[in-house]
């Protein structure tokens, strides 16, 4: 006890150093903190952006689908799957989905396309897809008075095509039986952007994609969305344990966009270089003023030795004191912090020139609120410092109280 | 005397097509030359530039799917040949046209007539595990083949191997023939590594118009196992009446199935 209030003593004694000290312990802590919070923040937007726009946060396949798509491997719909959606809690939405690839003609040019089939409503409750929508409406008539469906097209296709809304367009591709899938549709809407994934994706409603494809009552896929993408492991875990089928495939986005999260968890380790230069600097610092502070008490601390004190306990002095000091400079570095966090989380900056992620329009850098941001760096920064201070106070045990008092 | 044979046609008008191999046979095998030739002369003076017409029934069976297609063919000669689905109805009027060795596909949903492309020959027809080269090869046989003729017991065993600096997709094909009344019962394809790929075999001979020929034709892809495809006559006729050249153009390929 008798060594706390002597490190918090100590800190007062020599103010103007002490401050500067805190200064740069504080700045450093609101420097850390903003940059996680924004680190996390984009990021975690940017994964909101790609799980919504069509990943979702779990997808379900038959087998190995993942890696390799094949039209068979599909999984049947109405099947405990789907009441399993309805009965676990953790699930807010879902949406089952059919792939499949083959030949668009337009009026005279025809192109290879991907078929996405997808449950209007369900996909709507699901993904951002009716965000996307540029021109015309989203699956508005379902069959027109020719009997074609209603679909959409990516830019690319609509490009490469010549198409327009109202136009037709022919698909053809082979079926799961076998039979060679034709018909027409007519293009309802214009999705996405002329650089989104879907730019040479035609959009059916799933009811045509089966039909076309010949696999009734069939999908490849369910895209399952729950709270928030971090819950994903979690649902991921739940929804294997009580589907135990080994030819069911559960797998959470950061598996299904395995490149896109490898490379985010790169990027967030650059970070951590950037972060670690602030520290270093801020340990520089602080070491200066511990040395400092330990030569100017030499005398003192001699004194203190010849009269007994135990040498750990000067020891744990000098660390406490600096431990004491950073914990300030982090509180009031907190109160700085918090309101720029706030606004970072709620506002954000606007950017100038808005990032095109797919069809999604992703203008704005925000930062995210959350204990962890504040917490962190304060253990980096007191434990740094502690850390950095262990070096001067063990100098200032060793000292031989007679040299020190002799002012050799 | 024609002197090609196409595989096509031994699928779609085997009678014919049959006995112009045999035909072939004759003239690049000394062995039994002046009786097969004979022989030859007889059934080629039956068969010869016979217009077929038939009615006939796909079966394809694959791990994962099973349908069967119903669907006529008219045949003039081996280069032309027509053949429309009749069922089942999501299939009904998809025609194949087969000139020489061009082929175009017709689908009456969306209106498009669309020519096979000889990068697709390999490729399947109508899901099935006939190939599209299958039914247009218009390879001479004797041309890119050599001929040459054994027996075995009630059997010819006729082995063709291509000549030098010939392409071909296969490279040996063994047919077997029933020596009493000229049917086929086998062909057997060859890779380049010698490897049995694909058999085909003639079955159930059944009474056409005077003529007895295997009624079922299967086809097993070595390489892809539960693979099948059957075909199953149920009509044949030969030197059918009504059927014309004018049948095999695109204009007809055209004409919508009522």
């Amino acid at each position: 006890m008798l060594v706390a209030k002597l490190a918090f003593r100590n800190i007062f004694r020599q103010r103007r150093r002490s401050l500067l000290t805190g200064l740069s312990m504080g700045g450093g802590y609101i420097l850390l903190a903003l940059t996680i919070s924004l680190v996390e923040g984009s990021y975690n937007n940017i994964i909101n952006i790609v799980t919504t726009d069509h990943t979702g946060h779990v997808q379900i396949h038959k087998e190995n689908y993942l890696e390799r798509p094949g039209i068979f491997k599909t999984l049947s719909r109405g099947s405990g799957i789907e009441n399993l959606f309805a009965n676990e809690p953790s699930v807010r939405s879902w949406a089952p989905r059919i792939y499949g690839v083959g030949l668009g003609y337009g009026d005279e040019k025809s192109a290879p396309l991907s078929i996405v089939g997808i449950d209007p409503v369900m996909e709507r409750n699901t993904t951002s897809i009716f965000g996307k929508v540029r021109k015309g409406n989203y699956f508005s008539d379902p069959v027109n008075s020719d009997g074609y469906y209603s679909v959409m097209i990516g830019y690319g296709v609509a490009d490469m095509l010549k198409l327009s809304i109202g136009d037709e367009i022919v698909l053809i591709s082979s079926g799961a039986d076998g039979s060679i899938a034709n018909d027409i549709y007519r293009v309802g809407a214009l999705i996405g952007s002329r650089d989104s994934y879907e730019k040479m994706t035609v959009y059916l409603p799933l009811e045509a994609a089966q039909d076309f494809f010949s696999m009734k009552g069939k999908v490849h896929e369910y895209a399952v969305m729950t709270s928030h993408p971090s819950e994903a492991w979690k649902l991921t875990a739940v929804l294997s344990a009580i589907i135990d089928d080994p030819l069911v495939t559960v797998s959470p986005w950061q598996v299904v966009e395995a490149t896109f999260y490898k490379s985010m968890e790169a990027d967030k380790q650059g970070n951590k270089v950037t972060m670690g230069i602030v520290v270093f600097l801020i340990c520089i610092g602080v070491l200066n003023t511990v040395l400092m502070s330990v030569l100017e008490r030499t005398k003192e601390f001699g004194v203190m030795l010849a009269v007994g004190t135990n040498r750990l306990m000067v020891m744990a002095m000098i660390i406490l004191e600096i431990v004491t000091l950073g914990l300030l400079s982090c509180a009031i570095g907190f109160l700085l912090s918090l309101p720029l966090v706030y606004w970072f989380t709620h506002v954000g900056i606007t950017m100038p020139q808005p990032i095109d992620m797919g069809g999604v329009i992703y203008d704005t850098m925000v930062g995210e609120m959350g204990a962890a941001i504040f917490i962190i760096p304060v253990v980096i920064i007191v434990g740094s410092a502690a850390a950095v201070s262990f070096i001067p106070a063990i100098r200032a045990a060793l000292i031989t109280p007679l040299d020190a008092l002799s002012d050799r | 005397m024609t002197k090609y044979i196409t595989l096509g046609l031994l699928l779609f008008s085997l009678p014919m097509s049959w006995f112009l191999t045999a035909e072939n046979l004759v003239t690049d095998t000394s062995a039994n030359e002046e009786k097969a030739k004979k022989l030859i002369q007889q059934v080629d003076d039956m068969y010869r530039s016979t217009a077929s017409r038939a009615t006939m029934t796909m079966r394809v069976q694959t791990p994962n799917y099973e349908r069967s297609m119903t669907m006529e063919s008219y045949t003039i000669g081996e280069e032309k040949m027509l053949i429309r689905i009749l069922a089942p109805k999501k299939e009904r009027g998809i025609s194949t046209l087969k000139l020489d060795d061009e082929m175009w596909n017709f689908f009456p949903k969306i209106n498009k007539t669309i020519k096979v492309p000889p990068s697709m020959m390999m490729g399947s027809w109508m899901g099935s595990d006939f190939t599209n080269d299958d039914l247009v090869k218009e390879t001479s046989l004797t041309d890119d083949y050599a001929l040459s003729l054994d027996e075995s017991g009630e059997i010819y065993v006729i082995t063709l191997i291509p000549r030098a600096q010939t392409v071909t997709v296969w490279d040996k094909i063994i047919i077997k023939v029933n020596k009493e009344n000229y049917t086929p019962i086998e062909q057997a394809f060859y890779d380049e590594k010698n490897r049995k790929v694909r058999v085909m075999s003639y079955r159930e001979p059944k009474q056409f118009g005077g003529v007895i020929l295997p009624s079922v034709l299967e086809m097993v892809p070595l390489n892809k196992t539960g693979h099948k495809t059957l075909v199953l006559y149920d009509k044949l006729e030969l030197n059918a009446e009504g059927v014309e050249e004018d049948l095999f153009t695109l204009r007809s390929l055209k004409r919508r199935l009522r």
